[in-house]
């Protein structure tokens, strides 16, 4: 910096004066030229030009390119564009369809399974990509200490993989388990990925250099990184279900959700998602942009400490043992109007909440055959007949006097958990019970609920096409632990135990038969709403937004409200395509677009001549000023 | 300027009656009592920096792996090196504070990895607009402390505190609406957000353009905000200087006002100004979070946030090392100027 540097001041206000100018001239410049020279990316973006480059916005960065490291969902987004699984949910209803394997057989002792693998297919850099591939990643994770942390859970029952041949792969189960059906783990190139040692992984960042794009084996390839600001992906003319259709994804980060839809406007990007609600009903009757309210796995919810103990039942915390009374949480889910937080908290961008696995999977999601609906009266009976009579102030009090007053806790980095406990705080003093709030950080609040220290929190989940891991989080073996005399938490935030529902997450962890695990799995469901460690408030959608002018062939997951992006697989992108290469009709919107960067650069260029002028304006004013003033002083 | 700032240059340097054992000048004491006192400011802070993040509640590893299945061994191995006793922690920390052997709990890479990044747009935004406020302000504070009272004075007085009692976040958005967006049908010319246009290679002369069209906007609205705080401060200094004798005399001697301003007036109101100059540059490594924010720019401002929410101990202790170095080192850029610029401080 010349600041240090020993210069008169007249010489330094000078020389940064003429630095001042120089920026500003040089936006005024960069304003045409940039618009005219991004005719391929973003602002024109669509079908202008000779290559199509897709732009999505987005709010996060991801946080790792490495498959082992990154955990965001926009982590695995790229993750999932650039590696591919073995089989993949169809994007119609989360079923198994063929995906690296074109077909795959269970043994009949269930132990080992083999996966038929499509033969002749490449990775982006020529390779062959084969069932070795396949039998390395596998075995990669397993054996790997760091490399299992994203992806433990898949092979946990596994012995080993192997690979025969380049078409066939084999894996060996200790017991059978209804994951090999989906083994979400991503398939590495072995070539790449064998130079990168156990010790070094942790450290890889997995992200190209100029000329040396990240190799892939999905339909696009991962050539460019700023961090913070964007990545782009060209597509990989090897991927075995045929080069996508558009040259380009860009993901580009905003700082927060209106200027995603500011740039979503403009055609800076063509698709938006996880929109707020005032944001997503700003876009709804714009021209050219098409919006959906997307089915979505994840759910919010009440919890309770219904006993907080360790896995081995030792007690712990200070919960209040009111909560370990079923008929006292049950009659609480009846005090909650549940439509209400949907129309209040989310802006009618959801629907109210039943059971722990969404109805966005049809082949899981149970009914309830006797739903818990709004009703305070009926609470109110409910409350009086399990013994807990209305006591001075208007605060029920239990058999033995103990006052209904409850500590819950929301998230104070969340706006919907916020509102959410004000809203549940109004329910239930309606019907009797007192409720003290308090607003915490996420790693505070995971901390007190791992000791137990709680009553209630307000929290959600996002669920898995795989059940196992939801349900396991209510099974008495997920309670907290103790390591070092400290104690833990584990994957269980409710402290349910229920031997008759660990029985059934047993049976449905080696039940092979998708439609037999099903019917588990729901009766699993039916056991939990009916002893209600959590009341499942809502589930929320995921406000997606597109420049329907530009781009269509966009497949929902699932079938027929989901999401466009985002999804379990690469069903859009290997589908959309631009609109004009669609119908000869629907040039209008590409028209549009050109135009609208035609006169971009006019007003750029109108812009920069106005800053110049008015720059030497100003120069020319100051300089007759300063003559007039030293006549002044002469005088 | 010339007049103060070149003593070793005097036509007769008479040996200084005040040499000291060393053999050092009242100047070369000067510069060390100024180090040592940086050094030692410095050495209270890493130590400081340690304790301070280690207060924080919160249980990161949790928050972190809460929806991955990762098995009590696992979380162990990843507890360990958080969870050793504070002291051998420490130990371990101070050992060498720059190049700590934790790795970014968030991120699972050493924690300047994750900082260097967002450096460079950081300075790139914060930087220039610094720089700029500077150079304006200072330029308006001499017209208008010179001619006090009259329109120049009262047009920009007025005008640069206005600007800077609005909350930055939302001058940016205003900026963004109109230049960015959009208004009247008029159609915005420069970018939503960010710092380059993804495909532009920001090594050529097009990719500069191209990040000087996108900090267009984010600049100037740091640059007009922080204008009255330079303007302000230069102008009183300058107002105090002009009742001096000594000016009456440079005028006495036949000077042009231009020039007694500029020769004698202005380097001897510089002194507070050069304080405020370099504490400020002191603090741009801090980011300025709300325009980060409002402009997609992600700079240490946002990654600070980020990384508290964890907390991301590591990344912390590392940010507020740089955050604290970069002041301090600022400071003691400013006190050895001081000496350049005014003699009086050195005896």
């Amino acid at each position: 910096m010349s600041l240090t540097a020993r210069r008169s001041l007249r010489t330094r206000l000078l020389a940064a004066a003429g630095a001042g100018a120089l920026v500003l001239g040089l936006a005024a410049v960069a304003a045409p030229s940039a618009i005219a020279e991004s005719a391929t990316p973003a602002p024109t973006g669509g079908a202008a030009g000779g290559k199509v480059t897709f732009t999505i916005g987005m709010t996060t960065d991801i946080d790792s390119a490495n498959p082992f490291t990154g955990i965001v969902a926009e982590a695995y987004e790229i993750f999932q564009m650039m590696y591919p699984t073995l089989t993949d949910y169809s994007a119609e209803d989360f079923s198994t369809v063929p995906g690296m394997a074109e077909s795959w057989e269970e043994s009949a002792d269930k132990l080992t399974w083999t996966y038929k693998i499509r033969p002749g297919m490449k990775w982006s850099d020529g390779q062959p990509m084969t069932a070795a591939d396949a039998a390395y990643s596998i075995n990669r994770v397993k054996n790997g200490r760091y490399e299992r942390i994203n992806y433990g859970s898949y092979v946990t029952n596994i012995i080993k993989a192997e690979a025969p041949d380049d078409t066939t792969l084999v894996v060996k189960l200790k017991k059978p388990t209804p994951v090999m059906l989906h083994l979400a783990i991503y398939i590495l190139p072995e070539h790449v990925w064998k130079d990168i040692s156990e010790a070094d992984v942790k450290k890889f960042k997995n992200e190209p250099t100029p000329g040396n794009p990240i190799v892939s084996g999905g339909p696009f390839v991962f050539v460019e990184r700023q961090v913070g600001q964007f990545i782009r992906m060209e597509a990989n003319p090897n991927y075995w279900a045929g080069k996508p259709a558009i040259d380009e994804v860009v993901f580009r980060v905003y700082g927060n959700e209106d200027s995603e839809a500011q740039a979503l406007k403009k055609g800076e990007i063509d698709f938006a998602d996880s929109l707020t609600p005032n944001v997503f009903n700003s876009l709804k009757d714009v021209a050219g942009i098409g919006t959906v309210s997307a089915a979505y796995p994840g759910f919010n919810e009440l919890a309770f400490n219904t006993g907080a103990a360790l896995a081995d039942g030792t007690p712990i915390g200070d919960g209040n043992p009111l909560l370990k009374d079923p008929k006292l949480r049950q009659a609480m889910a009846w005090a909650i109007d549940r439509q209400a937080l949907v129309d209040k908290v989310l802006g009618g961008l959801g629907s109210p909440g039943s059971t722990v696995i969404p109805p966005n999977y049809p082949l899981l999601h149970l009914d309830p055959a006797d739903p818990v609906g709004y009703d305070p009266d009926k609470a109110g009976q409910l409350l009086d007949a399990a013994g807990y009579k209305m006591g001075p102030d208007n605060v029920r009090v239990s058999a033995d006097g103990q006052p209904l007053s409850f500590r819950l806790f929301g998230r104070s980095n969340s706006t919907t958990s916020k509102k959410s406990v004000e809203f549940i705080k109004g329910y239930l003093a309606a019907v009797g019970i007192q409720v003290t709030v308090t607003n915490l950080g996420d790693s505070p609040l995971t901390e007190k609920i791992g000791q137990g220290n709680y009553d209630m929190f307000e929290w959600g989940w996002v669920v898995d096409p795989d059940p196992d891991y939801q349900l396991s989080t209510f099974t008495c073996g997920k309670r907290s632990y103790k390591d070092g005399g400290t104690i833990y938490p584990d994957l269980s935030d409710s402290f349910f135990c229920d031997p008759a529902y660990d029985k059934l997450y047993e049976q449905q962890s080696t039940e092979t038969d998708p439609a037999k695990r099903a019917e588990i799995v729901k009766q699993m469901q039916q056991i939990l709403y009916d002893q209600t460690p959590y009341v499942v408030t809502y589930y929320y959608t995921d406000p997606q937004a597109y420049r329907s002018d530009r781009f269509t062939g966009f497949v929902p997951q699932p079938s027929p409200d989901g999401v466009l992006l985002f999804q379990w697989g690469t069903w859009s992108y290997d589908n959309i395509k631009p609109v004009s290469a669609d119908t000869g009709g629907s040039t209008d919107g590409t028209a549009a677009a050109g135009a609208t960067s035609g006169s971009g650069t006019s007003w750029g260029l109108i812009v920069g001549i106005i800053v110049l002028v008015l720059i030497a304006g100003g120069a020319g004013f100051g300089l007759a000023r300063r003559k007039a003033t030293d006549q002044d002083d002469r005088e | 300027m010339a007049l103060v700032a070149e003593p070793a240059a005097a036509p007769t340097p008479a040996p200084s009656p005040a040499r000291g054992r060393w053999g050092l000048g009242p100047g070369g004491r000067y510069v060390l009592s100024r180090v040592l006192g940086s050094a030692g400011t410095f050495v209270f802070v890493v130590v400081f920096n340690f304790f301070l993040f280690r207060m924080l509640p919160g249980d990161p590893i949790s928050l972190y792996t809460r929806g991955r299945d990762v098995d009590q061994a696992m979380m162990r191995a990843l507890r360990t090196q958080l969870d050793q006793p504070l002291g051998a922690q420490f130990l371990d920390y101070i050992k060498n504070p720059f190049a700590q052997t934790l790795d970014s709990v968030k991120y699972g890479i050493p924690p300047w990895d994750v900082i260097l990044p967002r450096i460079w747009p950081t300075l790139l935004l914060v930087g220039t607009a610094t720089i700029l406020a500077t150079i304006l302000g200072v330029w308006l504070g001499i017209r208008s402390g010179w001619r006090r009272g009259q329109r120049f004075d009262k047009v920009s007085t007025t005008t640069t505190l206005v600007l800077y009692s609005m909350p930055e976040f939302w001058f940016g958005m205003i900026l963004l609406i109109v230049f960015a967006v959009g208004v009247f049908g008029l159609p915005g010319i420069f970018p939503i957000g960010g710092l380059s246009t993804p495909g532009v290679d920001t090594s050529t002369p097009a990719g500069w353009l191209d990040v000087a069209w996108h900090l267009t906007l984010p600049v100037t609205t740091l640059a007009v905000i922080y204008l009255a705080e330079y303007s302000l401060v230069m102008r009183a200094s300058l107002i105090d200087e002009m009742g001096q004798d000594y000016l009456q005399t440079a005028r006495a001697k036949g000077l042009r006002d231009a020039l007694v301003r500029r020769r004698h007036a202005v380097p001897n109101a510089l002194l507070p100004t050069t304080t405020l100059i370099f504490l400020n540059l002191g603090f741009v490594v801090g980011g300025a979070i709300t325009i980060e924010y409002v402009f997609s720019i992600q700079g240490l401002g946002s990654l600070t946030v980020d990384a508290l929410d964890g907390p991301d101990v590591p990344v912390l202790q590392s940010l507020f090392l740089l955050f604290s170095g970069a002041v301090i080192l600022a400071n003691l850029v400013a006190d050895l100027l001081y000496a350049k610029l005014d003699p009086r401080v050195r005896s």
